[in-house]
């Protein structure tokens, strides 16, 4: 019943967005490619929510973590002269971030909500501090069209005309929605996530996976950041995340930490906020500017309000896992 | 097993020591590195003190135009001196470092930092204040302070005029970061420039919707710019900080950039600040900074400076590459609104 709810909607969805397209394509494909534009990093940040939430440990470092990556990918590359040097600096950024998280939640078993607001502080702190003006990569990561799926009329412009850090993000959402409900890391990972004790007593080492998953999570997000500095634009600027990493965690509590109702809700986010930018630059409601912007902030709460009573976050999350306790 | 919270603790005090390191500060007296700092209670010494917004004196912006312009004034019994901020919170330590030294001129840079030069002037009034971009409210400001701004509706108008008299699809954009005075006189310059030279031109005009990061957001910025060249438009004109930026950059990145694909940059020849946008950037709507800033100190040296506010000149930065690219008529049409712009006979309503 529920499933068949869900792809209604997304059938209708898809029906509203090509009605859209054969009416206007242009105006359709620019709006959509915004959309995903803006969603992209989105979309990553929630999946490193996803991640961490679905193993119990919540991660609110997401936003520091993005920051960090953005400048380490960005410098990197700068250094270099080389992107690849650059993604590559960029996700291990993410990495000793996640691991920063890891070992001081599971490991020390500090409060969460106090290390995620920790990551935050050094990131600013950090990026900040070291930031130099007038450095430039050689270029940035270049767009490229996938064969076949781009010919797609709307789609393929839309989602397979970019950049391979957009396509990842495309991709990442399939598949760990695939490996968090059909694999046995996911099993154990959603096992640990509600009920650590009952994983232990079954054999899982609940330590181990929790710190793996929150590590390797930091990936995600340090590549949300490259994609802010180094595929979205070629630049770096300070506190250029702009509380991406916190819309991240709203999308991820809006797509009931399920990857790809969070791909959908990171879309969704992003395409109000492409509406509201048609409407200021059009002029064609004579509204002030900030009324219309709050329009895809006010949608999102409403959209929350709605969904707020029927998701559940995972059992476990937020308390550390203390063995025979 | 007890919580360790020494883990936490190193990186926060890290970060806490990062960010307190208040500011750096450089001189550069007019007679060699290696002299003693002149006694600036003295009458002959005539001391410039610099106090930069978060940035350095080299950020080929705002900070390094005023600077140059403070540097300008250098000369037999004249001593300037940097401090360079790290903090919003620091402004305030960082004019105290000036004042204690009894300077006799302190230049403040940037938007952001008026309510701090309006409160230092405030506390010595023998002091004049230079307040880069800082526009005064006569209810609100002290009679040492000078506010140098900048008719951002003319450097629009002029940037527009260009835009329009160049475009091919009468479609043209502007990014901008807040809504506030300065972003909101940029887009009326931008919008009656391009109609005056081409009636049948529009512009699409988006602000930045949040608050916070509004200057700082360059993804939104790259991403309006690519919805607005999807949409046909062939000029953008990039006004809102690193959110401007962004859009330069993206659509230095569109094919077609620097034939049929054209930038704008903003405040400061960009061609210097935003490399990334070369392929695209015909030219910068360009606030003057470095001589409103030499043009003032020299009245507070000479005794003639009044408070209030100080009008400075903005017109088009070079068109460096794009020079033989531009047809001689349309170079000489704006060279004439530019003109005509300076010397007010044409006014933005």
């Amino acid at each position: 019943m529920r499933n068949k709810v869900w792809l209604g909607t997304a059938v209708l969805v898809l029906v509203a967005a090509y009605a859209f397209y054969f009416a206007n394509p242009n105006i359709a494909v620019s709006m959509f490619s915004n959309a995903w534009f803006l969603a992209v990093p989105l979309v990553l940040g929630a999946m490193v929510g996803v991640i961490g939430e679905r193993s119990g440990v919540v991660n609110i470092g997401i936003e520091g973590q993005m920051l960090v990556g953005a400048f380490a990918g960005f410098f990197a590359a700068a250094a270099t002269q080389s992107v690849v040097v650059g993604v590559v600096a960029g996700a291990l950024s993410g990495i000793a971030m996640g691991a920063f998280l890891a070992f001081t939640t599971v490991k020390g078993q500090l409060d969460q909500i106090i290390a995620g607001v920790v990551i935050n502080i050094v990131a600013t702190g950090i990026t900040s501090f070291y930031y130099e003006s007038g450095k430039t990569i050689p270029r940035g990561l270049p767009n490229f069209d996938v064969p076949l799926l781009s010919k797609i009329p709307l789609i393929g412009p839309v989602f397979f005309s970019d950049g391979p850090i957009a396509l990842f993000a495309l991709v990442i959402a399939l598949v760990l929605h695939f490996l968090l409900f059909k694999t046995r890391w996911g099993l154990r990972t959603r096992a640990v996530g509600e009920y650590p004790s009952a994983a232990d007593t079954a054999g899982i080492n609940v330590v181990a996976l929790r710190l793996f998953n929150v590590t390797m999570a930091g990936t995600l997000a340090g590549l949300a950041g490259t994609y802010l500095s180094m595929e979205a634009t070629s630049t770096f600027e300070r506190g250029m995340s702009s509380g991406r990493g916190f819309l991240a965690l709203a999308i991820l509590i809006f797509g009931a930490w399920r990857p790809l109702r969070a791909l959908a809700a990171a879309l969704f986010f992003g395409f109000m906020s492409a509406s509201a930018s048609q409407l200021q630059a059009s002029d064609v409601v004579n509204i002030p500017q900030q009324f219309i912007n709050l329009l895809p902030y006010v949608l999102t709460l409403v959209v929350l309000a709605a969904a707020a009573g029927r998701v559940r976050a995972p059992g476990a999350v937020g308390q550390p896992f203390v063995k025979g306790d | 097993m007890k919580a360790k919270p020494f883990l936490v603790a190193a990186p926060a005090a890290l970060a806490l020591v990062l960010a307190g390191c208040g500011g750096s500060t450089g001189d550069s007296s007019s007679d060699g590195s290696s002299a003693a700092p002149k006694d600036c209670s003295s009458a002959d010494v005539f001391c410039v003190g610099l106090v930069t917004d978060t940035g350095s004196v080299d950020d080929k912006n705002f900070n390094q135009a005023a600077w140059e312009g403070v540097k300008a004034l250098e000369g037999d019994g004249v001593q300037t001196k940097y401090i360079e901020t790290k903090d919003a919170k620091d402004y305030a330590n960082n004019l105290k470092q000036f004042t204690d030294q009894k300077y006799d001129a302190i230049v403040t840079v940037g938007f952001l930092m008026a309510e701090a030069t309006v409160t230092a002037a405030k506390a010595n009034p023998n002091v004049k204040f230079i307040g880069v971009d800082q526009f005064q409210d006569p209810a609100a400001t002290a009679p040492n302070v000078t506010g140098l701004i900048f008719p951002e509706a003319n450097a629009g108008y002029a940037a527009g005029y260009l835009a329009g008299l160049m475009t091919k699809t009468n479609k043209l954009g502007i990014v901008l970061g807040q809504e506030i005075p300065p972003t909101q006189n940029y887009a009326k310059g931008y919008e009656q420039g391009s109609k005056a030279a081409n009636p049948k031109s529009t512009v699409a005009k988006v602000y930045h919707p949040a608050g916070d990061n509004a200057f700082s957001d360059s993804p939104w910025g790259a991403g309006e710019a690519k919805k607005m060249l999807a949409q046909g438009a062939d000029f953008i004109f990039g006004a809102g900080g690193g959110t401007g930026n962004g859009a330069l950059g993206e659509a230095a990145k569109t094919s077609g950039a620097g034939s049929s694909i054209f930038c704008i940059g903003v405040d400061v020849d960009q061609w210097e600040t935003v490399p990334e946008a070369h392929p695209c950037l015909i030219t910068s709507a360009e606030k003057k900074l470095t001589q409103g800033t030499t043009d003032l100190l020299n009245q507070a040296k000479d005794g003639s400076i009044k408070g209030g506010n100080f009008e400075g000149k903005t017109g088009l930065a070079p068109y460096h590459d794009f020079d033989s690219k531009i047809p001689a008529d349309v170079k000489t049409k704006v060279a004439d609104i530019v003109k005509q712009l300076e010397d007010g006979s044409l006014k933005v309503a």
